[in-house]
């Protein structure tokens, strides 16, 4: 609990204190797993505080992050300054890249944001779970159907400023889907119709790459409805592979 | 000026300090600014980087990965990226790799895009053996990572070089044309760290091989990565040839999209001719060529503020940056009528974020109907605008577009809705034969002649 400190105080701990809340050996072991991304070396190659990455950077406008601030960060090896960024600072990176075409090093701020994001993530930080629980949809989405997006996500309930007009004309989502002319986009839970061998074939990527432990530390719950879901459709799969093995059968003894 | 209250909101922490320049000094700071981020050279001064393409043939030859090339069948054109480096795109026998965005949510993006294929007799594939590249999820949330990340992308473009099969064709008939502009970026950001990684090659193998992905043992690369918005320039002659409205009276603002053409920078599209030459040419060159008028806005290479996260939880965020940095300069500075994007996100952002600017009032409320490029290019060259362009899925006002265009919208719109009885009927119609969106797997059956 760090109910009664400054944000400071809760992830850093008391700076007159010899002892802070953040042991140094969990500091290191965050900045460490940073650095050992294969792109940490390609994203940061040094930084003379020009600030143009600032300068151009749409989430300066609006929140306390600054591209500039990151790279000093990461360049100087400052880890309490690294991790106090990760418990909010990482998550208003707008991921434009603007940031990464500007800078004369040649560095990419956004993308060391998303390695300290994957690394937030690894270390179950809470800033990342609190940060990425109203983008729980999108993920039970894309993992469990191979679309991020769907029709039936948009609707005015959760899109209510933007206004009366989601569609123009009034009829049935259902029915203005089937008038799209594409036979793939006749769909309403995801943005186009995906093969279900397609949909096995990534859950053995998810599961491969730590995708679903990833899921697992953020989210417990969303992960049992997805492996639910992922158990569900290869059983399907299996099912159908056997039909066609005897499909096979048959065609032989004919 | 405005006196600095304190309580502005920099992000350059508590230790910023306004600078006070009078107008006359920050009108000269801003100009010298100015006159630099607008030039190419903004990027290209910059220690060249390498060419990605050059190690992918080393290790061609070398035997470690096969590349899917860009073959005489695929009567390809040439264009100049960046720093002058030749980029070849295919114009047919082309495998449609759909966005989730556009799909979900623009449905007239793909549709107008397929139309003009059609008008052109362009061979093409749309089937249900493809995943989104996951990385929209990837940058708003940091669930993924480049292993992931590129194993989709391998996965996705060996489908496009084996979906031929199923009509009889060879390996490789199929070349794939990303819809999405994040797709577009993150494929080549990964291409780029599997060329230089063995780690990552040798991870990503494992699960290609398991999935029965790889071509001869290897994994298989495409010699290049190609954007839908850079077929539509290097075939925009073809395209304008074909267009029956008139749009010279039309001002089009130009969003370029960040993942397009600042991710991965040096395999963006510059053109001489265009801009001369100082910004990214794809939409722009196209919008010219159909005879539109292209205005210039001071905050042209501001993002739109989609966010990837913002645009579902720090919305907003999302729509005034949307309103007061692109929407609102476009109109005021440009007196735009139309904003043309090239990429799911911006324009989702751009057209559904206006109706809440009627919050502040009508002295800031403002509006500006916005589309894809295609979605402009089809109507000026007669496509239906319910049927095709689908615009009725657009909150911006893009009546106002249409009537300056002179289409009666309002009978094509109810034209659209009397279709609607016949789709009730089972009697929708189709860019395709739908026969063949499935190619292998559940729902695959083999047919012998493809009706188009």
């Amino acid at each position: 609990m760090h109910a009664a400190g400054t944000r400071v105080q809760d992830f850093i701990g008391d700076p007159v204190s010899d002892e802070p809340v953040i042991a140094r050996g969990d500091l290191e072991d965050v900045f460490n797993d940073i650095q050992a991304d294969i792109r940490y070396d390609h994203d940061l190659n040094g930084c003379l505080n020009c600030g143009i990455c600032t300068a151009t950077c749409p989430a300066a406008h609006y929140y306390d992050f600054s591209p500039r601030e990151i790279v000093q960060l990461l360049w100087t090896e400052n880890l309490e300054g690294v991790y106090d960024a990760m418990q909010e600072k990482i998550w208003a990176c707008a991921q434009c890249y603007t940031c990464a075409a500007r800078c004369p090093f040649g560095n990419s701020p956004g993308s060391l944001v998303m390695i300290m994001r994957e690394v937030a993530i690894k270390h179950g930080m809470q800033s990342a779970k609190d940060v990425l629980r109203p983008f729980s949809r999108v993920m039970l989405k894309l993992i469990s159907t191979g679309n991020q997006l769907a029709p039936d996500m948009i609707n005015p309930e959760h899109f209510a400023d933007w206004g009366p007009n989601i569609s123009k004309v009034d009829a049935p989502l259902k029915l203005l889907r089937q008038a799209i002319p594409m036979p793939t986009l006749n769909t309403t839970e995801t943005a186009w119709e995906v093969n279900l061998k397609t949909s096995v074939e990534l859950y053995t990527i998810w599961e491969m790459t730590g995708v679903l432990d990833q899921l697992e530390t953020i989210d417990e719950n969303l992960f049992d409805v997805i492996e639910d879901i992922m158990d569900e459709k290869r059983e399907d799969y299996e099912d159908w592979l056997e039909d066609q093995e005897d499909e096979d059968d048959d065609d032989e003894d004919d | 000026m405005k006196e600095n209250c304190g309580e502005r909101l920099t992000g350059h922490g508590s230790e910023w300090n306004d600078a006070k320049l009078s107008a006359d000094d920050a009108k000269t700071a801003t100009s010298w600014v100015e006159a630099r981020v607008d030039k190419r050279a903004m990027l290209t001064q910059k220690d060249r980087v390498e060419d990605v393409r050059d190690v992918m043939w080393q290790l061609e030859k070398e035997g470690e990965i096969a590349v899917h090339r860009i073959e005489e069948q695929h009567k390809p054109k040439m264009v100049k990226t960046l720093f002058g480096w030749q980029k070849v795109i295919p114009t047919t026998q082309l495998w449609h790799h759909k966005s989730c965005g556009q799909c979900g949510n623009i449905p007239g993006y793909p549709t107008s895009l397929l139309w003009l294929q059609n008008e052109m007799d362009i061979s093409y594939l749309d089937e249900t053996d493809q995943t989104s590249c996951t990385a929209w999820n990837y940058h708003g949330s940091g669930i993924g990572n480049i292993v992931s990340l590129a194993a989709v992308f391998l996965r996705n473009f060996h489908q496009a070089y084996v979906s031929g099969k199923a009509q009889g064709f060879d390996d490789g008939h199929y070349y794939p044309l990303v819809h999405c502009g994040t797709s577009f970026g993150n494929y080549k950001e990964v291409r780029k760290f599997l060329l230089g990684s063995p780690e990552l090659r040798e991870q990503v193998r494992k699960i290609l091989d398991k999935l029965g992905r790889l071509v001869d043992g290897k994994l298989l690369i495409p010699e290049e990565i190609v954007h839908y918005s850079e077929w539509l320039h290097v075939m925009r002659p073809e395209i304008a040839a074909r267009r029956t409205i008139d749009v010279s009276h039309i001002r089009a603002t130009i969003h370029p999209a960040c993942h397009v053409y600042k991710m991965i920078p040096e395999d963006a599209i510059y053109d001489d001719d265009i801009l001369e030459g100082n910004r990214v040419a794809v939409s722009t060159g196209l919008i010219e060529e159909l005879g539109a008028r292209v205005m210039d806005y001071s905050t042209w290479y501001d993002c739109c503020g989609f966010g990837f996260r913002h645009i579902i939880s720090e919305r907003e965020f999302t729509r005034s940056y949307a309103i007061d940095r692109k929407i609102r300069v476009a109109v005021e500075e440009a007196q735009s009528n139309v904003m043309i994007g090239h990429d799911t996100g911006c324009i989702t952002t751009l057209d559904k974020n206006q109706w809440i600017s009627k919050a502040g009032g009508p002295e800031k409320e403002v509006s500006l109907p916005v589309m894809a490029d295609c979605q402009f290019a089809a109507l000026a060259c007669g496509a239906d605008p319910y049927k095709i362009a689908q615009l009725h899925w657009h909150a911006s006002p893009v009546e106002d577009l249409m009537e300056k265009m002179g289409i009666d919208w309002e009978a094509k719109k109810a034209g659209f809705e009397d279709y609607l009885e016949e789709v009730k009927q089972g009697h929708g119609e189709s860019l395709y034969d739908p026969r063949l969106k499935i190619t292998s797997g559940p729902g695959f059956k083999k047919i012998a002649a493809p009706v188009n």
